[in-house]
């Protein structure tokens, strides 16, 4: 027990490295020994579940198979990734895409940060603000999305009597979808900005202030700036979560009137039409496109993500 | 607990906690904000409650606030069986991904927290990596591994994917709590007289309940909420969980939509939500915000 | 004993209960208990011989294929009958889901049928569904506004005579199988075909000539582009046109009969409503009516097939399909039963077997979904058609998806 007790202070990674180049006591090793044993069920499940199946994936979308069609199964290489880079479609998919992502995550940072100010400023109502937002961050998103598409359907939604329902065309089918999202997850950006208000040191504000800087000037060259690490990922996460939106636009439209996003195009391929081939092809794209989104993300901005969380 | 006070008074000294004088006077700008937020909050699910307590009838007349009250919608729900079987589907699925994602994910955040190993910081990195990922580019290669394995429409189906995906947030939460404990608080107490097993009860456990069981309520949310593994990993009542079945309620002819009782089914599904939220906000919150919010 | 039945209780297996087989009838949910009833004849009628249970799938026909694809592409044995639509044939004998009735049994339940149901539940020659309803839509309108259409009435006649009215035509403009019901309707209608020699399977080509396709686009067009045309075109589904034909403002609607009991619960309405045939679209060309119903296939991974096929021919015998008529608003496949129903609901049985016996089925082709989907892609929305063009890119996105080959 003893041994455990001691670790606290050669825990953090600084030191933790330049223990390990001295030699190895036998404490050292059982403690080792140890902590992969405790770590190693967690990270099997995580990686068997994920990285099988997408190298199945892989496999996949180098075949022509169609479950339809069981006895035209052949390998045709990288024929669906032409096919697809190749569809109109496709690109209007992507385009789509980008459009939700963009546009939901700018508004819901602006937003997001909005709300974070006023939950780190106000003494009056914070706990029923607080309270408050953590509905819209807990409703099941099929339940946001059927009370959106319900308000804005004819006959049965008070709340939009325009001539031609929205959700019969193409931009204003976008906007829904881009409002309802929106709802649904400011307040979750709000609490991650809110965390980085938090470790916005008050002494540089309040020099600030001293210096004769106004509200809006402690925002951009104070407030901001320290807190870059929780900005990033506050819109890396919501970055990724919009390029892979799927309950939203399968409920509101299933895709119609080109509102067809990425993970939507998967599905379709994949489950309606059983095209195992050209559904993996999709599946993989997506999957690259995370791994380069996140990619720019954090070489970009050059931040350590383990800095954000815990490790101060 | 003293130590974790003291950790808590200098994060909110080095913090913005102090509010000076001014700012105390209540205005009715921060009112108003106030009001304005848990408006915008609670809009929508008031909305589906208006519309689940409408009879049919009046489900196409476009009102806010319903003409006359109906429970039709929620007795239809909970007798024709189209949505009974999926919430008992939900809640079992939901509890037993939770159990076993959280004892994985506590052993794991223990480890990353207190103890020293090689490859500490590519266990957090997957972790964020598999966070990262699409759950649609799986269910392909799910579908056909599940169906070979027979586990295609079961419980056991839905729940690893679930588990698999809820660790990463789990990990993350948790060893954020865990980093924050003073474990030497368990030496101090072998040093008193305890025996190993009784520092760990007395000591341990109580520090680390709270975070367990904040990082319980947001994995319960997110197993709660999935749709994607549902709608493909299911073909029938047998697995399907409510976000999936509220796609496959029947209305009253082969071309009719059955508005009411997706409403009232909705509601049903939002009210546990909505108590875990009223009880747990400050965990929650604090979970979320990796602690750096108490409340 | 004991242990069948709990076989039988834990899930929809192929078990059995007290040693009599189960058979598993999966079919969408249908208002009217008419599924529930034939069930319960053919229980009563088959003791000890079989049970046939009823095994639900979602209420929308796009979600019941999905639904039942994947079971059947799993090779899961507990699938015995099908509640098929009418454009599942081709697709799911193709891939060899289906088990073909035998030449012994054909003649039980395809004497006395009508002819677009029989074309539809066949493919290459071997019959692979029992027909047990069917379904066509009509020409509504308000014959206290206007007077019958008279003979060789046509679209654009009906589009003419709303717009005079200033009052709405009612059809469905959805992006979903509704429009593809639509479009193969006025192609046919004009004189043209979807696809060639469909039964050729891999071999099939494209129809889609451009004058009998330019007419058909050109109909749709001028309607969406219209007065008439409800605000909500692009929206409405069935239900949706039968709602807002109930609403008023509507002179004419295009739907199946279903709307008919529906506006009993409007007063006064169904007295005012009248019905014909479906409107031509090309002045001369007597129009091809849609067909819609259900068929009941057998699975080729049954275990019990000879049971299923004496099953399928109970279920689809003449009083269930008066039932299913008369409670469920699905008319029958036999032509006699026409004469038999209820005279009250269905006025419209003659006009109703007319109408079905010279409907036009949509493509008999395994790749049958694709092409509705390329349909439904390129038509909606239908204001923005420009015939000839859209024409052509229908036509060659249809190629594409005749060989599984476009990104849909």
């Amino acid at each position: 027990m003893t041994t455990v007790a001691e670790t606290p202070t050669s825990t953090s990674p600084a030191s933790g490295g330049h223990r390990r180049r001295s030699i190895l006591t036998d404490r050292d090793k059982a403690e080792r020994r140890l902590g992969i044993r405790l770590v190693a069920p967690a990270v099997v499940i995580m990686v068997a579940v994920t990285v099988y199946p997408i190298g199945y994936s892989i496999w996949l979308s180098l075949q022509k198979y169609n479950l339809r069609f069981p006895h035209d199964r052949s390998y045709n290489w990288f024929e669906n990734y032409g096919k697809i880079l190749s569809s109109t479609r496709f690109w209007q998919t992507m385009g789509n895409t980008f459009i939700i992502v963009v546009i939901s995550v700018v508004i819901e940072l602006i937003l997001g940060m909005a709300l974070a100010l006023f939950m780190h400023r106000a003494i009056f109502g914070r706990n029923i603000v607080r309270t408050a937002i953590l509905l819209p961050y807990g409703i099941i998103t099929v339940v946001s999305a059927f009370a959106f598409k319900f308000a804005v359907t004819p006959n049965i939604g008070g709340f939009w009597h325009v001539t031609s329902p929205p959700l019969s065309n193409h931009t204003t089918s976008l906007f829904v979808i881009i409002l309802t999202e929106v709802w649904k997850t400011t307040p979750f950006m709000s609490l991650l900005l809110l965390a980085g208000l938090a470790t916005v040191p008050n002494d540089y504000l309040e020099a600030a202030k001293v210096d004769g800087a106004n509200a809006w000037q402690r925002l951009w060259r104070v407030i901001l700036p320290n807190m870059r690490a929780a900005l990033l990922v506050a819109v890396l996460f919501r970055t990724l979560d919009a390029v892979r939106i799927f309950d939203t636009v399968f409920i509101q439209t299933r895709g119609a009137n080109n509102t067809q996003t990425l993970s939507q195009l998967g599905y379709n391929q994949l489950i309606s039409q059983l095209n195992l081939g050209l559904g993996s092809a999709v599946s993989v794209i997506l999957f690259i496109l995370v791994i380069i989104i996140a990619f720019i993300f954090v070489k970009g901005f050059r931040t350590d993500l383990g800095q954000v969380r815990g490790e101060r | 607990m003293a130590t974790i006070a003291a950790t808590g008074s200098a994060r909110r000294a080095a913090g913005t906690r102090e509010i000076p004088m001014d700012k105390r006077k209540i205005s009715p700008l921060w009112i108003l904000g106030s009001i304005l937020i848990v408006l915008y909050a609670i809009i929508p699910i008031l909305w589906i409650l208006s519309l689940s307590l409408k009879p049919q009838s009046d489900v196409t007349d476009g009102a806010i606030i319903p003409k006359h009250f109906s429970w039709v919608n929620y007795s239809t729900i909970f007798n024709t069986g189209v949505f009974v079987r999926p919430l008992i589907n939900s809640i079992g699925i939901a509890i037993i991904s939770t159990v076993i994602a959280i004892v994985l994910a506590t052993l794991a955040a223990y480890a990353i927290a207190r103890l020293n190993f090689p490859g500490k910081k590519l266990v957090l990195s997957t972790a964020l990596a598999i966070a990262m990922f699409p759950p649609i580019s799986i269910v392909g290669p799910l579908f056909n591994m599940w169906r070979s394995l027979g586990l295609y429409d079961t419980w056991p189906g839905l729940i690893i994917p679930y588990m698999t995906f809820a660790l990463p947030m789990a990990i993350w939460v948790l060893s954020a709590f865990f980093r924050q404990i003073p474990w030497e608080l368990e030496q101090a107490a072998s040093v008193d007289g305890a025996t190993p097993f009784q520092a760990f009860r007395k000591v341990i456990v109580p520090l680390a309940a709270p975070g367990v069981f904040t990082a319980a309520i947001l994995v319960f949310f997110f197993c709660w909420n999935d749709f994607v593994f549902s709608i493909t990993l299911t073909s029938t009542n047998r697995s399907r969980t409510v976000p999936a079945a509220l796609n496959f309620f029947t209305g009253s002819s082969q071309f009719s939509q059955p508005t009411g009782a997706i409403a009232a089914a909705a509601i049903v599904v939002t009210v546990p939500i909505v108590i875990m939220v009223l009880i747990f906000q400050r965990r929650i919150v604090a979970g979320l915000t990796s602690g750096a919010v108490k409340g | 004993m004991i242990a069948p039945a709990l076989a039988a209780c834990g899930q929809g297996g192929s078990g059995s209960v007290n040693g009599v087989p189960v058979i598993n009838w999966y079919i969408g949910a249908q208002a009217g208990g008419w599924i529930e009833h034939a069930i319960s004849v053919c229980n009563d009628q088959n003791k000890g011989k079989f049970v046939i249970k009823e095994q639900e799938l979602p209420s929308t026909a796009s979600d019941q294929r999905e639904q039942i694809v994947r079971r059947l592409a799993a090779n899961d044995s507990s699938v015995d009958l099908i509640g098929m639509d009418v454009i599942w044939t081709a697709e799911f004998a193709n891939a060899g889901w289906l088990y073909a009735f035998p030449d012994s049994a054909k003649a039980k339940v395809t004497d006395g049928v009508l002819k677009g149901p029989l074309e539809s539940a066949s493919y290459q020659g071997k019959l692979y569904g029992a027909p047990f309803t069917s379904n066509t839509q009509l020409l509504w309108y308000r014959k206290d506004q206007v007077g019958a259409p008279p003979a060789g009435f046509t679209w654009d006649q009906m589009v003419n005579q709303a717009i005079a009215k200033h009052e709405y035509v009612q059809i469905q403009g959805i992006q979903t199988e509704a429009i593809t019901v639509t479009f193969n309707t006025l192609l046919a209608s004009a004189g043209g075909t979807f696809v060639n020699n469909a039964g050729a399977g891999e071999n099939a080509t494209i129809g889609l000539q451009q004058g009998p396709t330019v007419d058909a686009l050109a109909a749709l067009k001028k309607l969406a582009s219209s007065s008439a045309a409800d605000p909500s075109l692009n929206t409405n589904d069935e239900d949706s046109s039968r709602a807002a034909f109930e609403k008023g403002k509507s002179l004419y609607e295009i739907n199946y009969p279903f709307i008919y009991a529906s506006a009993a619960s409007v007063k006064g309405l169904q007295a005012k409503i009248g019905w014909a045939r479906y409107p031509e679209v090309v002045a001369g060309k007597p129009s091809k009516p849609p067909l819609g119903g259900f068929n009941i296939g057998i699975s080729s991974k049954s275990k019990h097939k000879d049971l299923d096929v004496a099953a399928a021919t109970c279920i689809v015998q003449p009083n269930n399909q008066i039932y299913a008529a008369e409670k469920g608003g699905n008319p029958p496949t036999l032509s006699a039963l026409y004469d038999k129903i209820d005279k009250k609901q269905y006025p419209f049985a003659q006009v109703l077997r007319e109408s079905i016996n010279d409907a036009a089925p949509r493509p008999v082709s395994p790749a049958y979904l694709d092409l509705s989907l390329a349909v439904q892609e390129t038509l909606v929305p239908l204001k923005g058609i420009n015939p000839p063009q859209t024409a052509k890119t229908l036509r060659d996105l249809a190629k594409q998806s005749l060989k599984g080959e476009a990104v849909l």
